[in-house]
């Protein structure tokens, strides 16, 4: 087996090199191919940054949304029935 | 704090004893938060909304046990996680069971290596380098994007990209196995990277 994985191979094992789970030549094989492939590269960065880029749009909404308020106030109708 | 404004200690105790008010002003600071959690993990406001309301009964019920080792919001966060669980597994999706679609990856060759055309093509995901309408359109798209997900997958993305839960825990709790949650969790990222890249580069999302 070649040592370098393709592109394809690379972006659907991304994860899994992350969380540092593949054995150690293919995390090497993949390591390598990263630095040489500017695709991959940035399919990588991608998966980084998404964490950060989903908590930062769908943090809590300011005011409270009508939906919350909605549900607190049927609770409090529900608990003095 | 002024001395005027009860202690949420006292709100809580007064919850206890029934003062459905105290509760009010008890879960009013958080509301925003808990609302949040639940809607990320279903993806819609109307289970969300149902969602919240199982949460704050739970909330409400379990009150006399919160003994304040942890605070109140961290302690009601969770429960209202697991309210959206609990909704989200008396929800049945057909296409859960779906066979997956392929991953918007690609194209590749025969090889499996990218084609030309893809060279030069940048992934930019930064949220700050967007103008605020545009973050809100890209809420938006998200929002979309997350709910077009099976459930199995977005909720695998939530809690471990956005809720920070370990993968082992998120296996244990869904009860498959860690390779699972990680095949999963590959397969939520890049579908949501996909929409989000098509509308940076200016597409049509
Ligand atoms: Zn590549």
């Amino acid at each position: 087996m070649r040592l370098m994985p393709s592109c394809h191979d690379v972006q659907m094992e991304l994860t899994e090199y992350l969380e540092g789970t593949l054995p150690l030549r293919r995390r090497l094989g993949i390591w390598l191919h990263l630095r040489l492939c500017r695709v991959c590269a940035g399919v990588l960065r991608g998966l980084r940054a998404l964490p950060l880029l989903a908590r930062q749009l769908l943090g809590p909404a300011e005011p409270v949304p009508d939906a919350a308020l909605r549900a607190l106030a049927r609770m409090q109708q529900k608990q003095s029935d | 704090m002024t001395a005027a404004s009860p202690s949420e200690q006292d709100l809580i105790q007064r919850s206890t004893t029934g003062d459905s008010d105290a509760f009010g002003a008890l879960v009013q600071p958080h509301l925003g938060l808990f609302y949040n959690g639940v809607l990320r993990i279903l993806g819609n406001e109307a289970d969300a909304e149902d969602a919240l309301q199982d949460a704050l009964i739970s909330i409400h019920r379990d009150l006399p046990r919160f003994e304040g080792r942890s605070r109140f919001s961290s302690w009601g966060y969770r429960i209202c996680l697991n309210a959206a669980l609990m909704v989200r597994r008396s929800r049945v999706r057909i296409r859960d069971m779906e066979r997956p679609d392929p991953l918007p990856l690609g194209p590749f060759d025969d090889r499996g290596h990218h084609q030309e055309s893809e060279h030069g093509t940048e992934w930019q995901v930064e949220a700050q380098a967007h103008l605020l309408v545009e973050q809100q359109e890209m809420r938006a798209v998200l929002l979309r994007a997350l709910d077009e997900l099976p459930d199995s997958h977005r909720i695998v993305f939530v809690l471990k990209d956005m809720e920070d839960w370990e993968t082992e825990e998120i296996a244990e709790h869904l009860l498959v196995p860690a390779g699972t949650v990680r095949q999963r969790l590959h397969r939520a990222r890049v579908q949501l990277q996909a929409r989000l890249r098509t509308y940076i580069l200016g597409g049509r999302p």
